[in-house]
Parts: structure tokens; sequence; C-alpha cells
């Protein structure tokens, strides 16, 4: 541990302790959080990447539409040419290049950012609704309807998630968001187990039954005392989730199956220039570099969230994925 | 053992049932019909009549939906037996798979021609993955907090999160072109032919037997049939052209054993018997080998076994890269030609020997311990 | 226990010997006999009242046949070269075609009388062919020819250059210099026998509006988009029809570029703020369209900034894709192209903008009256004012956008002998050898679908049918001339409907029968006659005969 990283969590213990407030789980976790160097780093990525993606209509150098035959010197697929590194003042400076279209691909791979985030999270939010409402109905329910529930969700998880995100896309079409459904179902089982796992744990217990005598209704008893139960391991699977539909979207629009150009989506305009990694490699380097940038950035939270979070694995050095 | 392990099969069957009705309808949801696809360009719909009836594709698809699109419901009752789901499943109690539409040839026949490539890819991935990652990962634990330790994480947390395809196209780009010693596609060089080892044997078969079909199915796992007819021009070749493919696809696996293994090695490494034995000045090599590493191991077979089913869906995109045709590809490519008994072949036997892993995996680790039996 | 296991495993044991050795070596004997020369075969359709374009094809004697055609055909003698009408042995048709014949047969091994037999097909690796000794002919230079594919350009020019092939199709634009500068390697460019065009369907808005049309038509810098990502080799096209065929270009040249003037059209046509609209085109590589998708996203930005038509990129799966704009249903633009399949200016006009091609929407009577009119008359100079005026009416209607004939090339190793790039992409690999060895490996685009030619319209396919069927005659290498091959000569009558050809004696099919007039009568049989027993292919929508020949014979009615 470094000083720096330990430094605001030993300034917060004793001004708890000396207000006497009980110490709040959350208090705790976002504390242990910011103990852990990886969880910094992937917090720190993550940061750049929103900036980016926010910030991506200023800071581009150009519009990342438009092709520039006609208004400067450059050619297709024209390699790096940075004015830091030796290349001639008189030529236009492209930090990444020249993409297949003429156009400049770091102004592309920055708002690239911008589709890779959204996709993520969005998916990934899709898939945790859907995964809750079932996984809870299973759970509370029980009897036929969690049968019928967790065997339809076997099924779906009897499939490698990509084949299966693959032939659902099949389905419902091309596009960037037939492409999020599909990361969204393929992703719907594993909320839902955990949500059921959840509700199972806490469906018996005194104050769920104390509730339940008192006279309050299933929506109630649900999201007052069972879903804060299930909070945190979702928080954990949806930061780790999100990383793995970044990598399954980036996989479709690789396949030509998600984005559709001309938009700038990383997984599509490495696809579509794959076959000029031998004669123009930075069209396909730039934009695989950010898509493992963004996967690593949610990797690195989700395993710390999971450090923090979950006390039951809080002993040091048990975690996976720590650095 | 063998009640948990029967247990489990029948567990398993509801599953499979869901899988084959799951695979047959999503292969009919596909918009555009096979007719299309096929006869392209001067199809008339007289001509689609006469293809669907010869693919059997006029029959309803379920009891009560014509054809999935458009959907139609309610007095449509039909003696189940007539419909296409029926039949299906008729074919596949026996055996059988149908017909390609788009090769008119058997399906069988294609999936004993490209199911090899896919396992041959996936075992070699795995295998790195399990020689590399289990060293790695138990190095790191012994190692906790040292330089190699951080290293290996750092390195498995980036292997994480790798883009499989980028990772094939890198490595192509560097092996094939700044030094070129490999090969960047392909799965055997042009010219050199891996003759079947039955015939190198002198065994000759009357082609559609059901042996025939098997020893093909085995002689073209490339390695095995190679070193069966000891043909080591062809099986160094075999190896040249499966070791970038294997890399790209064993990252992600990789990088899972090796944590995996890290972690569960430190939390045995933490219990009292291995403090106890510590204590009692048990060397510490012998300490991890003969105490902590057969418990640490029990949960990277789970890994291991997990780790098949996305080595079967990165295997799409590791064969799309490194142009090999295997069951990703020629499924992909079934897809887009809307070539229903591939697509439902191939998805069934990748589904299905999905639920198989799982199953071996879930009874070896009963196995391995025995707590999981009494639960 | 353990004594039944072993019991168990000697019944499998001896089973399987069993088995083995019922399956002791097959013989190469064919699963059927030569039937000689006796009497002579005739498909006949009695009259012209199907539609299509032959009335009968006779066998006059052993070696004569006869072909009666309906109207009077300038393409004839260039069909009769085109591989899809290669000759098949009548026993093997018989054989082949029927039902419970295995399709592998017919469509993985089909037998001909080419300088090559298939010998191994490897799905998804490599297909091998063997040379045929009893060939009539010189014999193939080279014992074995292999045929791969990858559909990726830069992966066959890496294998180029390693030389594990000694010939690729259709290397990148790109690397065309970087295999000039290589002393291995030589580039052999293929001429520009084709067009890409930007298609629009007459029947839906705004493209109903001539004036839209117009606009799209001086609204696209072509000469931006040959220049940025066409091959050297290729040129802007100024008609329809390449100007390498006869004809192809007469009357006047298209529109030059003109952003300002086509604004103008758009206001005229009340749409001075532009529309929106589709850009559909299948991702397959074609001479024409070397690469689909950069072409694609540059027309939709040319749309966008010179014509403020926002148009959405959709990409169709190409069967469906053919399907849908054959039959006029694409609601927007379109990208296609069109390669010839015999260097005649019909191949590509009348194909087009006949009357019965619904696939720009309504056909334009000015244009097809014209052309009617055209293709009656034999001598090209007599019917070049007529080209003239269809050419300069489709420059007015405008039903497409003629934009570029693409220039493509074949590369091989330096020591290659007789390098081959055909106007026609039927390369021969009969007459070329490697600079080493006795195995000729060839590196195209994809994998054939099958070989059987006659139902099959790939030119993947069609390369791999060169090698092992012949027609009545075949193009000289290296070129769109004709030399007689099955035929040593095919006479016309006075009025140019009757063909008498005569058949060369003493050629072997590849199944050791003999060749005769029969064969060519049951060939035809098989491809036009849609109530043959015979006509059994693969896909069965026979194209080929049926748009060559305008129509099937025999086609039950729906």
């Amino acid at each position: 541990m470094t000083a720096d990283a330990t430094a605001p969590g030993l300034r917060l213990l004793p001004a708890e302790e000396l207000t006497g407030k009980p110490v709040s789980l959350w208090r705790t976790a976002w504390r242990r959080l910011f103990q852990r160097r990886s969880a910094l780093l992937g917090m720190a990525i993550l940061g750049a990447l929103v900036v980016v993606a926010v910030t991506a209509p200023w800071i581009a150098p150009y519009d990342p539409y438009q092709v520039l035959i006609g208004v400067e010197a450059v050619d297709d697929r024209d390699p790096p040419c940075i004015h830091l590194l030796g290349c001639p003042a008189d030529r236009p400076q492209h930090l990444m290049g020249i993409d297949s279209n003429v156009r400049d691909l770091f102004s592309r791979v920055l708002y690239g950012a911008q589709y890779s985030l959204i996709i993520g999270v969005t998916s990934v939010s899709f898939a945790i609704v859907v995964g809750t409402l079932l996984g809870a109905l299973a759970g509370y329910l029980g009897g036929w309807v969690e049968d019928l529930i967790m065997r339809v969700m076997d099924v779906l998880l009897a499939f490698p998630a990509l084949l299966l995100a693959i032939a659902i896309v099949a389905v419902l079409g091309p596009g960037l968001i037939n492409a999020l459904i599909a990361i969204g179902i393929v992703s719907i089982p594993v909320y839902a187990r955990v949500v059921r796992a959840s509700v199972l744990s806490v469906k018996e217990t005194d104050f769920v039954a104390a509730s339940r005598a008192l006279g309050a209704g299933m929506g109630t008893i649900l999201f007052r005392s069972v879903l804060p139960n299930a909070l945190t391991p979702l928080i954990v699977q949806g930061t780790l989730g999100i990383a793995t539909a970044i990598l399954d979207a980036a996989a479709l629009s690789f396949l030509g199956l998600g984005a559709q150009p001309p938009t700038p989506e990383w997984g599509s305009m490495l696809g579509k220039d794959r076959n000029q990694v031998f004669t123009a490699p930075h069209l396909v380097f730039f934009p695989g570099l950010g898509i493992m940038l963004t996967v690593l950035g949610f990797n690195l939270l989700g395993d710390g969230l999971r450090d923090a979070l979950d006390p039951r694995l809080g002993r040091e050095g048990t975690k996976l994925g720590e650095a | 053992m063998l009640q948990y392990g029967a247990r489990r099969l029948l567990t398993s069957i509801p599953v499979l049932v869901g899988i084959v009705v799951v695979v047959f309808v999503l292969a009919r949801l596909i918009p555009g019909g096979a007719c299309k696809a096929m006869l392209g360009e001067k199809a008339t719909e007289a001509a689609c009549e006469r293809f669907d009836r010869a693919n059997g594709l006029d029959k309803p698809v379920i009891n009560c939906i014509k054809s999935v699109r458009p959907l139609r419901f309610g007095g449509c009752f039909v003696n189940p037996v007539e419909t296409q789901l029926f039949i299906y499943a008729g074919q596949l109690l026996r055996g059988d798979f149908g017909q390609s539409i788009r090769f008119s040839r058997p399906v069988s026949i294609i999936l004993v021609e490209q199911i090899p490539t896919t396992i041959e890819l996936s075992l070699a991935a795995l295998a790195l993955a399990v020689l590399i990652g289990v060293p790695a990962g138990i190095l790191s634990a012994i190692r906790h907090n040292s330089a190699v330790d951080i290293a290996t994480m750092a390195g498995a947390n980036i292997g994480v999160s790798m883009p499989v395809f980028w990772l094939g196209l890198m490595l192509a780009f560097l092996f094939s072109i700044v030094i070129p010693i490999l090969p960047p596609s392909g799965r055997i060089s042009a010219g050199l032919t891996a003759e079947p080892f039955y015939q190198v044997w002198g065994l000759y078969l009357a082609k559609g037997t059901a042996i025939y079909t098997l020893l093909e199915f085995f002689s073209n796992l490339y390695i095995l049939n190679s070193i069966l007819t000891l043909d080591f021009e062809v099986l160094f070749d075999v190896l040249k052209h499966l070791i970038l493919p294997a890399a790209a696809l064993s990252t992600i696996p990789l990088s899972i054993i090796a944590r995996m293994t890290r972690s569960s090695l430190l939390e045995v490494l933490g219990q009292e018997y291995i403090r106890a034995a510590k204590a009692k000045g048990v060397p510490r090599v012998r300490l991890v080998v003969r105490h902590a590493l057969r418990n640490a191991l029990l949960p990277v077979v789970t890994i291991i076994g997990l780790s098949l089913g996305g080595l079967l869906g990165g295997a799409v995109l590791t064969e799309t890269v490194f142009k090999l045709s295997g069951v990703g590809r020629i499924l992909f490519e079934a897809i887009t030609a809307r070539d229903y008994p591939i697509i439902q072949a191939f998805t069934l036997v990748i589904a299905v020997s999905y639920v198989v892993i799982n199953m071996i995996v879930d009874i070896s680790y009963s196995y391995l311990d025995p707590r999981i039996r009494l639960q | 226990m353990k004594r039944r296991s072993l019991y168990l495993a000697l019944g499998v044991l001896s089973a399987l010997a069993m088995v083995l050795a019922s399956c002791a070596p097959a013989g190469p004997a064919r699963p059927y006999e030569e039937i000689p020369y006796s009497e002579p075969m005739i498909l006949d359709a009695g009259n012209c009242d199907y539609g299509g374009l032959m009335r009968s094809v006779e066998a006059v004697d052993q070696f004569t046949v006869r072909f009666t055609l309906c109207a009077f055909d300038p393409g004839f003698l260039s069909k009769m070269g085109f591989s899809v009408f290669g000759i098949y042995p009548r026993e093997w048709l018989e054989y082949a075609t029927k039902a419970e014949t295995p399709a592998e047969v017919r469509l993985r091994a089909p037998v001909g009388t080419g300088p090559y037999v298939v010998s191994e097909w490897t799905a998804g690796e490599s297909l091998t062919f063997k040379r045929f000794d009893d060939y009539w002919g010189e014999p193939a230079k080279t014992e074995t020819l292999v045929f791969r594919w990858s559909s990726e350009s830069a992966a066959r020019v890496l294998e180029l250059q390693a030389g594990t092939v000694a010939g690729i199709d259709n290397p990148g634009p790109d690397d065309f210099e970087v295999i000039e500068a290589d002393a291995n390697l030589q580039l052999v460019e293929r001429p520009a026998l084709n067009t890409f065009y930007i298609a629009m369907t007459n029947t839906f808005e705004p493209f109903d509006d001539v004036k839209v049309r117009q606009a799209v038509a001086m609204g696209i810098d072509r000469q931006r988009i040959v220049d940025t990502f066409y091959p050297r080799g290729s040129e802007v096209a100024t008609h329809f029809t390449p100007c390498a065929i006869p004809n192809g270009c007469t009357g006047d040249a298209w529109y030059d570029f003109d952003p300002a003037a086509a604004k103008a059209l758009l206001a005229e046509a009340g749409l001075a703020d532009g529309f929106s609209t589709r850009l559909y085109y299948r991702d397959v590589v074609r001479g024409y369209l070397p690469e689909v998708p950069r072409v694609a996203e540059e027309i939709q930005a040319q749309l966008l900034q010179n014509l403020n038509i926002d148009a959405e990129i959709v990409v169709m799966e190409s069967g469906a894709f053919i399907e849908e704009s054959g039959a006029g249903r694409l609601d927007g633009l379109y990208l296609l192209g069109w390669g010839a399949d015999y260097p005649h200016v019909t191949n590509f006009l009348d194909f087009h903008f006949g009357e019965a091609n619904p696939q720009f929407g309504t056909p334009h009577p000015e244009i097809y009256e014209t052309l009617v009119e055209a293709a009656a008359i034999v001598d090209p100079a007599e019917a070049e004012p007529l080209y003239a005026e269809a050419n300069n009416a489709i420059k007015e209607l405008v039903p497409m956008v003629p934009v570029a004939h693409g220039g493509s090339a074949a590369a091989y190793r330096a020591d290659f002998d007789t390098p081959q790039a055909s106007p026609l992409t039927e390369e021969r690999f009969a007459f070329s050898a490697p600079g080493e060895g006795d195995t000729l490996v060839w590196m195209q685009n994809a994998e054939p679908i099958s070989l059987f030619c006659a139902d099959e319209t790939d030119g993947e396919s069609l390369r791999g049918c060169t090698q092992i069927v012949e027609g009545l005659y075949s193009y000289v290498v290296n070129d769109t001339a004709l030399e007689p091959a099955l035929a040593t000569e095919c006479t016309a009558s006075e009025d140019l409907t009757v063909w008498t050809c005569a058949l060369r004696q003493g050629v072997k099919f590849h199944d050791g029968t003999s060749f005769d007039a029969n064969d060519v009568v049951a060939t035809f049989t098989m491809g036009l006659d849609a109530s043959s027993p015979l006509h059994n292919g693969n896909t069965n929508a026979w194209e080929y005969y049926a748009y060559l020949w305008t129509s099937l014979m025999n086609v039950p009615a729906p």
C-alpha cells in the first residue's frame, strides 16, 4: 500500500469514531476502494475515458465524419504523422493517421469512447432491470414460476454468450441497438441468479416475516427489504458485466453485426479495416487499444468494488485481480 | 458418487430439451427464407414453393405457427406430428442432422469436417492456458507481493480485458510481418496434405458407414492424425499454424486461471493446517506441492471447465481472424445463408457439449470434494 | 463382471474386423454403363411460344449437332465458350441427376472432357485437380493444380510473397506497387470488362422524379471515387458498357460532376433541403467493386456533402440483396455491378434495360425499344447509331449512375510460365506452370460453391469448372476471342438462326466414355428442359440457362 492511497482512510476513521456514529457500510467500502491501487487505476482510466467521451466535440481536431480528400494533402491509410516525433511540419498532423475513407483516425477514436461507454452501461442496465425482476419473482414466488424462470435461465446459460448474441442479432437484424438488446438478453441470467439467491437468503428472516405480518405487500417487501440486500452483488456483477458487454459488443461490430458505418465505433472500425492489418496496422491498433483500455478500466474497478463491498472476502490477499 | 452423477444427468434433461427448442425457434426466426438466400436472383414464388417443399419448409414450424413470420395464431390446429419441430426432433433421435441446404451435403459430414478444427484450436488454447496459467499463479502466490507477483497480476488483468480479435490481428502482424516466423492464417501449408491415417494403414472403407465417419473425424484432427501416420513434416506445419490462434484464444482463460490459482493458493496457505505443517518444519516446496496445491487447485478445475464455453465463443472470432474453417466460422456463414440444418446442428452440438462439460466438471468436482455430494 | 466386459470388447472388435473386411478396396468401376451412339437424341420445344431463344437441339449424326434458334442471336458462339454450357457425358448425367444418387457426385466431382480431373476437395481448405491423361488436346503442363482461397487480399499477397502459392487473384489496389517492386513477383492486369453502378428504383419516391435521378448523376464525384478507391487500370465510366466492347460507348459521354447544377435540379424537384434515404449493398468483392464498404462510405459522404442527401447504410446478405434489388424492391440507392459473361454489348445493355427487368423500377420504352431494334442487326457498324441512341436515352433517363470500370489484376511468382488474367475471369491453368515443381497452387477470393456450373453463377465456381469441363468453343488464353474446343466448327444458316456444329472425334470423358452428339443434346436437355429428369442441379435456379437462352422449356405452371 502506498502512503497516499491509505491516507484518506486514516483520516476518516478517527473522525467517525469521534462523532460516535456507526461506521457505515458504504463509507467503509469507499475507504477500502480508495486503498486499492488497482481500483484507483481503473477509476483513473474510466475517468479519463468519460472526460474524452464528453469533451470529444471540443478536443477532436477534426469532424469524425469529414472526408479529407481535397481538404488536405493526405492519402487514404496514411500512417500517423506527429510533428513532435519528426513528421515534417509542412504536413498536417494526424496523431493516429488517416483511415480507409480518408478521415482523421484520432478524432474517430476519441468519439468511439462515447459509443463504448454508452453500449456497456445501457446493455447492462437493461440486463439488470430485467434480471432483477425475473430473479425477484422466482425467489419470492417459488414453485413452478421459479422452476420455469430458472430453467429458462439455464438454457440461456447453456450457450456461449457471444454465439447466442450472434444468433439473436441475426434474428433482429444487424445494428447498434439490436446488438445492445442481444447483449442485454444474454447477460440476464447472471443477474437473475444473483437476485434470486439474495431473495432466498432474506425471505425467511424474521425481519421479512415481521413485515409480512404487519401487512406489507409483496412490492413493498421486495423493494424495502429484499432488493437492498442484493445491491452489493449487483453492483459488483454489473461493473464486471459492463466489461464483458463492451467486449461482446465490439466483437459483434467486428463481425459486422453491430454498429454500422460510418459510426466511429471501435469494434466496427477495427472490423472494417482488419484486412489492412499487414499494410496499415495503425487502423487496427488504435481502436483495439481503446477497447482494451475501457474493458481494463471496468475490470479493475469491478474487482476493486468486489473486494471493497463484500466483507466476507475482506481478508487481505484472497481476492481476484489485485495488482 | 454414482447417485450424484445420475441426479446431475437428470436435471440436465430439461435444459437439453430447452436447448433443442430454442435453437430450432431461433433458426426459424431469422428473417429471410432459405429459398431467397439460396436461389437468389431468378427465384420465382413457384420455385420457392418447390424448394420449400423439397426441404420440408412448407410444414408449420410449431403447432400454431405456420411460419414464424408473419405470426399467425388461432384456428390453426394441425397434427403435431406434421410440424417441423416434431420432424426435426424425430430426426435428431435417430441421429440424423439432415442435409445442408447450401452445400446439399449431409450435415453430419460437415460436422465431421469442421468440428476437429475447433477442437484442436480449443484444446491447444486450453493447454496453453493451463500450462502457463497454473505455474504463473503458483509462482505469484509463493512470491506474494513481489515484483513477479505484481507483474503477473498486472498481465492477467490486461489479459482478461483483451479483445481476442484484436490480439489475434496484432499477433499475426507481429509474427508474420515484423518478425516473419509464423504463418498468418490457415491450418496447413498448401501442397501438404494430412493423409488420413486409416488410408496410410491400408484400410479402405466405404463412404457413409458409421465407422468411416468416425475414422474421418479422427483423421481431421491433424495433430493426432500426423502422429498416427508419423508424418512429422505435417505435424510441425500444423503446429506452426496453430501457435498464433491458440495463443490469441488462450489469453482470457490463461489470465483467469492464473488469478484463480493464485488467490486460491493464497487462501489455502493461510489456513491452520498449513501453518501447523509449517511449524512442524515441513520444507517449503513440499509444503506447497504436497499439502497446499491439492486443495488449492479444486476451484481451478471448475474454472478450467467453465472457460471451455468461453473458448467456443472466442473460436468464432479467432477463426475469422486466422481464416480457419471451423465450427465458429461455418456457423456464422450459415446464419447469413439461412442454412437452417447447419445452424441447428452446430448450435446444438456446441450447447450440448457445453452442458456436458459443465456436468463433467460438477461430477469431477464432487469426486474431488466429498462435501458437495452430501448437499 | 470383468469377464463379461472382456467378451464384449472381443465381440466389438470382431464386428469391427468384419465391417472392415466387407469394405475392402472399392474398385474404380463407374456405377453406370457406356451407351454407344445409336439413336440420335433431340431436344425440341416444338415451337417458340414458350418465350425462349432455343427451339431445338438435335443430334444429326454421331458427330454433328444442330441448334435451331427462335431468333437471330449475335452472341451465340460467345455463349458456347462459356463454361456454364460445358458438356457432360450423357451416361454420367443420367446417373448423377437421379434423386437417389448423392448430390456430392454431381456437385463436387463432375465428369467433363477438360484437361484436369477433380481429385480431392477438402471443404474449407483446398480443391485439388489432377492432370487428365487421356485429354484430347495438349495435356496440362502441370500434373497437379490446387485451388485455395482467402477472402482477404492482404492474406493472398502474403501467401504469394511467402511462395506458398504460385498465383493469386485480385491483389488489393494498395498492393499493386508492392508486387511490382518485388523482383520475385509479377503483376498481370486484367482489362476492365465490367461496370459498377449506383442504382435507383424509379417506383419509389423521390426517385420516380427524373430530376432527382439526374441530380444524383451530377452530384457524385466519380473521378474522386476511382482515384481513391480503385486500382490502376480502372477508369471512370463514360457509358454503362465498357469501351472495349464493340459499340459499348457510342453516344454522349456521362454528365460531368457539377454539384451546383445537381442542387438546382433537386430544388426544381422540390427537394432543395435534400432528403433521407438508404444505401444498400452486399459485402462481396467483385472486379467492379474491389473495396465495397469503403466505396459505400465514400458515396454516403458525397451524397451528404454535395446533395444534402442523408443515406443510411444497410448491408445485406448477398443472396437477399440480389433477390430484393433484382425485383426492384429496394427503396433507396443500391450499389451493384456487372461483369461480362461474353463480350457483346447485348450482355450489358439488353440484360439491364430490357423490358422484362424490374431492377430499376419500370423499364423505359425509350431505351428497350431501341435495344430490341439494334439487337436484330448483325453488322456492328450498322447497329452503331441505334446503340448511340440507346446510350443517350440512358443518360437522359438515369435508371442508374455508371461509376467505374474496375481494373483488376492477378499476380504470380516471377518465374511463372504463362501468367494469366483472363478478361472473363476464366483462367485456363492447363496452359500454365509454376517455376518449379509439379504442383500449381492458385489462390482466389472464395471457395467454389459447387463444380456443377450448369447451375451456378458464381465466378469463383466457374473458374473451377473451366479446368474440368469444356463447351463447344473456348476462350483463347488471356483473351475474349473464341477457339474451337469440342466442336471443330459451327456454321450458321443464311438467316443466322440455325447453327450446325461439327464435333471433334475421339474425345474421351474423364469416366472413359466417348464424346458424341448425344452428350451435347443431353447436356442442353439437362439445362433447358425443366420437365426432364436430368434437370436436377444445385439450387435448380439454372440462372444462366434461363437468362442467356431467355427462358427454360416446359416450366410447370405455378
